[in-house]
């Protein structure tokens, strides 16, 4: 059995990739279980969906802890834990990283111990409107690696999926995608279908007996004030604004009551981008009278931030 | 003190003021009306110094009582049937907010058919919201249950909203002695609500009943809810020896009338119970080993004092108030459930379904399964689940529908009615 | 009127109450409209929740709130309204907790239960003459679903369940003022100067004080998450969102377009009413919804 995962933001199609690649399984013979897992529908979350395919009938359920193939559709998701796109990765686990970094960076960066494959991602988008695309242009790469897939099959799943959409949507997808397949061929095949859990020899779960505790713990209440600062929403964030300080005219800072997350603060009389929670919406470059902001991809920002680790900071 | 005769809704009514309650969130429906209409006229006195509130619906009734229990003061609320049906989503919530306090369940028979007269099914749906209960014989019962309830409620060690089911009709409206306890002495028995940290205000701020993300976390909160209801066993045992020490009255969890020598025993809540007590009576007389074992509390389900009760016993007939559509007995259903496995436990249990709709159940129907039961001993197998219905039912059912479908020919006589006469 | 101590852009807070980190998309317009309002209500507050996108503003461990927060179930925040203020006014009289520890209750709700489900609630707390808060982010749809059309929806708009939504939004501002309350007002993210001398006005006053915010959502509305501003002025400058109060049983509206932009202008930005535009332009519809709103203006005279 192949058992894949898929991992993206909100937004960027990873459940269509779960679906073009499950179809792409399924014309192709197999047996196929595909899903999306998400919570509430939130554009730039965390989401992932996983694809299973084997020759005879899927009992399995659920989501994958021991993938063959992991998907990260958008890199920046390696850094968010409770996007859990490392979960129960191994030594044969092959892990597709749709990024602008090398193979090694990524290895190196995250100590992993499984054969890391990058698909090249798309120059600087400036039009945001691309974004939907990933989802299927990781699908192309995923079925390549899979080895089991022709292209035809792929083209013939893209048009499946995306049926009632546009023609010229569908072209672009299967354009994206084709590339992705043909990018991955020096690889194709590389990942294998994983095996069963077996009954003899595992690892025993470690079962407890809940222990009653109170209502002043066991209800679920919340007696932190504003604690939800130490969500780092800001890892959403796939275009970064910056505040040209030397343009700001310190109005009444629209920026601040404007922003929908509370993530421009005004200190000194100089307003601030807290970028742990700036989600990266743009409202604020679009609303500044003199035009102060201006945004930048965050992949970009943060290799800037990487290279820049050693100067010291301005202001 | 002398008891005076009191309706079952207003022994509960004397229940909340008794434990002089903050707050009653009310909505009426048939059979518990004349407790909302019974406190606000007291409200209105100044006998019970509680705001009263009709919200326009009882979803609105339970969730403005548990949002005002988990705000720190004593809510008491009442409803009935279709009306705590309507509130099943916010019972489930407001046990989950952890929220304290007590409704009275008036039970009557649930819809459609539409009815008022009293069954079981209602409260039966509500058993696995989170909510204990607590199931009443007689109005005295109802007034002692009330009281009882509030103490497992707010006891920190279970922290769950309490439900206290009496019947509609033959409690809700008929009267029967009730003492009413002194003030002072329940003072010491329920003293004030003590909230703790249940509680909304400004210098100590709280998110309460937030969304939770994730099964590991949500099977903790929920499971908890449980742990504290299993905790209601033992407490309430507790808590009924001082009731009995401060009142002189038996509330303990499983009523035991004449069981312990008896070979067979009947099994059921509520207020029929009592006529399973007449039947013990006359069965005695007639030299049969009867006796009659009821559950005052049914959730938490008090599994070793029931199966204590039953040890040994030779046939349990469990009559049910209600129906679980395509399974039978909710009673039944849980009663073997608990005893399958034990080594002592009775080998013939006997599922009745009677009093459906408010159907009476006649004494010699109680002699009767009595009989069945001791045929099934004899034969070494259970029979059946059997329904409660005679054929002279049947013959009244069949006119009325005759009269349904406006016809005038007659309808074919029953097979049981061609064997009599 | 009391008079409030803002009356000019610069007088608004720098500094928010509301915690950044919640789980709301990239660009809302109700949180937007949220965070405006609760640094003007302040955190003696407790806002009920019913269910729609915002309950997912804390989901344990985390709150952005420095006040408090109760979630009760999509058809009975009202109610939970109702319960907290009582057993708050209870316990304040008894002197069972000080005055100084009292909190104002506030509803927050979106269209979903507001138009539909909790109308029945609603209603009922207004008859009651509750004292509290409301409020309503209001995007046009059952947002945390999905965006399937609620009652909420306007006029064509595509949603998950209705490709050119046949209905009309419902007047909810027309069905709360029915009921005589102490205060309604109509606010929008996107002009916050109105936004906060509305909120100021409705927390001086007493009874029940009902806010409709339309809240533009990149998600549902289908339009980049930058835009949410620009939407939400154009709501306004159009004509779609008249901003107004209803106070002393008289409707006044508080900002009233000179010359309004026409309606197509609006539509235009949104995704979901592409189909008014694309393959060619329904000429007939978007005249259609341009009268209307022509109406409601040519009527206020």
């Amino acid at each position: 059995m192949y058992r894949i995962r898929i991992h993206g933001r909100g937004g960027q199609g990873i459940k269509m990739a779960s679906r073009i690649l499950g179809t792409a399984l399924f014309r192709s013979g197999y047996t196929v279980q595909d899903a999306p897992k998400y919570g509430a529908e939130r554009r730039g979350a965390p989401i992932f969906s996983y694809v299973r395919a084997a020759h005879q009938a899927i009992n399995e359920r659920g989501v994958i802890q021991q993938p063959d193939l992991v998907v990260v559709a958008d890199d920046t998701l390696l850094a968010v834990p409770a996007a859990g796109t490392l979960l129960g990765i191994g030594p044969d686990t092959v892990v597709l990283i749709n990024s602008h970094q090398s193979a090694d960076t990524w290895r190196h960066r995250l100590n992993l111990r499984a054969k890391v494959e990058i698909l090249p991602a798309q120059e600087v988008v400036e039009d945001r409107a691309e974004l939907p695309h990933v989802g299927a242009t990781c699908a192309g790469a995923a079925a390549c690696l899979l080895g089991v897939i022709e292209a035809r099959k792929l083209e013939q799943a893209i048009t499946e999926e995306l049926g009632a959409l546009d023609a010229s949507v569908i072209t672009r997808n299967c354009a994206s995608a084709l590339a992705a397949f043909n990018a991955m061929a020096p690889r194709r095949g590389l990942v294998r279908e994983g095996h069963v859990i077996p009954a003899t020899g595992y690892d025993a779960p470690q079962w407890i007996e809940l222990p009653f505790e109170r209502a002043d713990i066991s209800a679920p209440d919340i007696r932190a004030a504003a604690n939800s600062v130490q969500v780092r929403t800001g890892l959403w964030r796939t275009m970064r604004p910056i505040i040209d300080h030397e343009q700001c005219n310190h109005c009444w800072w629209i920026c601040s009551t404007l922003c929908p997350d509370s993530a421009i603060k005004v200190e000194n009389d100089v307003p601030a981008i807290d970028y742990d929670h700036c989600k990266g919406c743009m409202v604020c470059v679009g609303v500044c009278p003199p035009h102060a902001i201006s945004g930048i991809p965050e992949y970009l920002a943060q290799m800037e931030d990487s290279a820049d680790a050693t100067e010291p900071s301005d202001g | 003190m002398q008891p005076s005769l009191l309706t079952g809704n207003a022994a509960a009514a004397w229940g909340a003021r008794l434990a002089r309650v903050d707050y009653v969130p009310a909505f009426p429906i048939t059979p518990q009306t004349e407790i909302i209409e019974t406190i606000a006229g007291w409200v209105e006195s100044g006998d019970l110094a509680a705001r009263m509130v009709t919200l326009e619906s009882e979803h609105s009734m339970i969730t403005a009582a548990g949002a005002a229990a988990a705000t720190g003061v004593r809510v008491f609320s009442a409803t009935s049937s279709q009306g705590l049906l309507h509130a099943m989503e916010m019972l489930y919530t407001v046990a989950g907010w952890r929220a304290p306090f007590v409704l009275v369940n008036v039970s009557r028979g649930l819809s459609a058919p539409i009815t008022l007269e009293a069954d079981h099914n209602d409260i039966m749906a509500a058993r696995d919201s989170g909510f204990l209960q607590i199931h009443c014989a007689d109005c005295q019962e109802v007034l002692d249950s009330v009281l009882i309830a509030y103490r497992l409620a707010e006891d920190p060690d279970i922290r769950l909203p309490v439900l206290v089911n009496l019947d509609g009709f033959y409690l809700s409206f008929t009267r029967e002695p009730v003492a009413l306890p002194a003030a002072e002495l329940v003072q010491t028995f329920l003293p004030p609500f003590d909230a703790r940290n249940i509680r909304f205000s400004a210098s100590a701020p709280q998110s309460q009943a937030v969304a939770v993300l994730g099964g590991g976390p949500y099977s903790y909160f929920r499971y908890e809810c449980h742990l504290a209801a299993l905790n209601g066993v033992a407490l309430y045992q507790q808590v009924a020896e001082e009731f009995a020490g401060l009142f002189g009255r038996d509330r303990c969890a499983v009523e035991d009338y004449r069981a312990q020598d008896a070979e067979i025993v009947f099994y059921m809540v509520g207020s029929f119970a009592t006529k399973a007590r007449e039947a013990v009576d006359r069965l005695r007389e007639a030299g049969q080993p009867v006796g009659l074992v009821r559950p005052r509390l049914l959730r938490p389900f008090p599994a070793a004092p029931i199966a204590a009760l039953l040890a040994g016993k030779q046939a349990v007939i469990v009559i049910d108030q209600n129906l679980s559509v395509g399974q039978g007995g909710v009673l039944h259903t849980e009663l073997t459930c608990s005893l399958y496995g034990r080594p002592d436990a009775p080998p013939i249990v006997c599922s009745f379904i009677g009093g459906l709709g408010g159907r009476d159940i006649s004494a010699q129907e109680f002699y009767q399964m009595v009989a069945v039961a001791r045929d099934a001993v004899d034969a070494g197998v259970a029979p059946p689940p059997r329904l409660l219905y005679t054929a002279e039912e049947l013959r009244e059912t069949r006119k009325l529908q005759a009269i349904a479908m406006a016809e005038q020919v007659e309808t074919a006589p029953s097979p049981q009615e061609q064997g009599d006469e | 009127m009391s008079e409030g101590r803002i009356k000019r852009m610069k007088e608004l807070p720098s500094t928010h109450l509301l915690g950044t980190g919640t789980a709301m998309c990239s660009g809302c317009g109700g949180l937007e409209a949220v965070h405006q309002i609760y640094d003007v209500l302040g955190e003696k507050t407790v806002f009920v929740n019913a269910a729609g996108c915002m309950t997912l503003l804390s989901v344990y461990p985390f709150t952005p709130f420095r006040g408090s927060w109760l979630y009760t179930a999509m058809a009975s925040a009202p109610a939970g309204a109702q319960g907290v203020r009582d057993a708050l006014d209870i316990l304040i009289e008894q002197e069972r907790l000080p005055a100084s520890e009292n909190l104002d209750v506030v509803v927050l709700t979106g269209d979903g239960s507001a138009y539909g489900m909790g109308m029945s609630a609603t209603s009922g707390a207004l008859d009651r003459n509750l004292d509290f808060l409301y409020i309503c982010y209001d995007n046009e749809g059952y947002g945390n679903t999905g965006q399937q059309s609620s009652s909420a929806t306007p006029h064509a708009a595509a949603t998950s369940t209705s490709h050119n939504y046949a209905g009309y939004k419902k007047d909810l501002f027309a069905i709360w003022a029915a009921h005589d309350p102490s205060y309604v007002a109509t606010v929008i993210g996107s002009e916050p100067l109105d936004l906060a001398r509305k909120i100021e006005k409705a927390k001086e006053l007493r009874g029940p004080r009902m806010i409709l915010a339309l809240s533009p959502c990149p998600t549902g509305w289908d339009y980049d998450p930058k835009d949410s501003v620009e939407v939400g002025k154009l709501a306004v400058k159009t004509g779609i969102w008249p901003l107004k109060e209803y106070v002393d049983g008289e409707v006044v509206h508080t900002r009233i377009p000179r010359e309004r932009l026409p309606v197509r202008d609006y539509l235009r930005l949104q995704g979901r009413f592409a189909h008014l535009f694309q393959p060619q332009e329904n000429t007939a519809l978007i005249d259609a919804i341009q009268a209307r709103v022509d109406r409601y203006w040519d009527n206020l005279v």
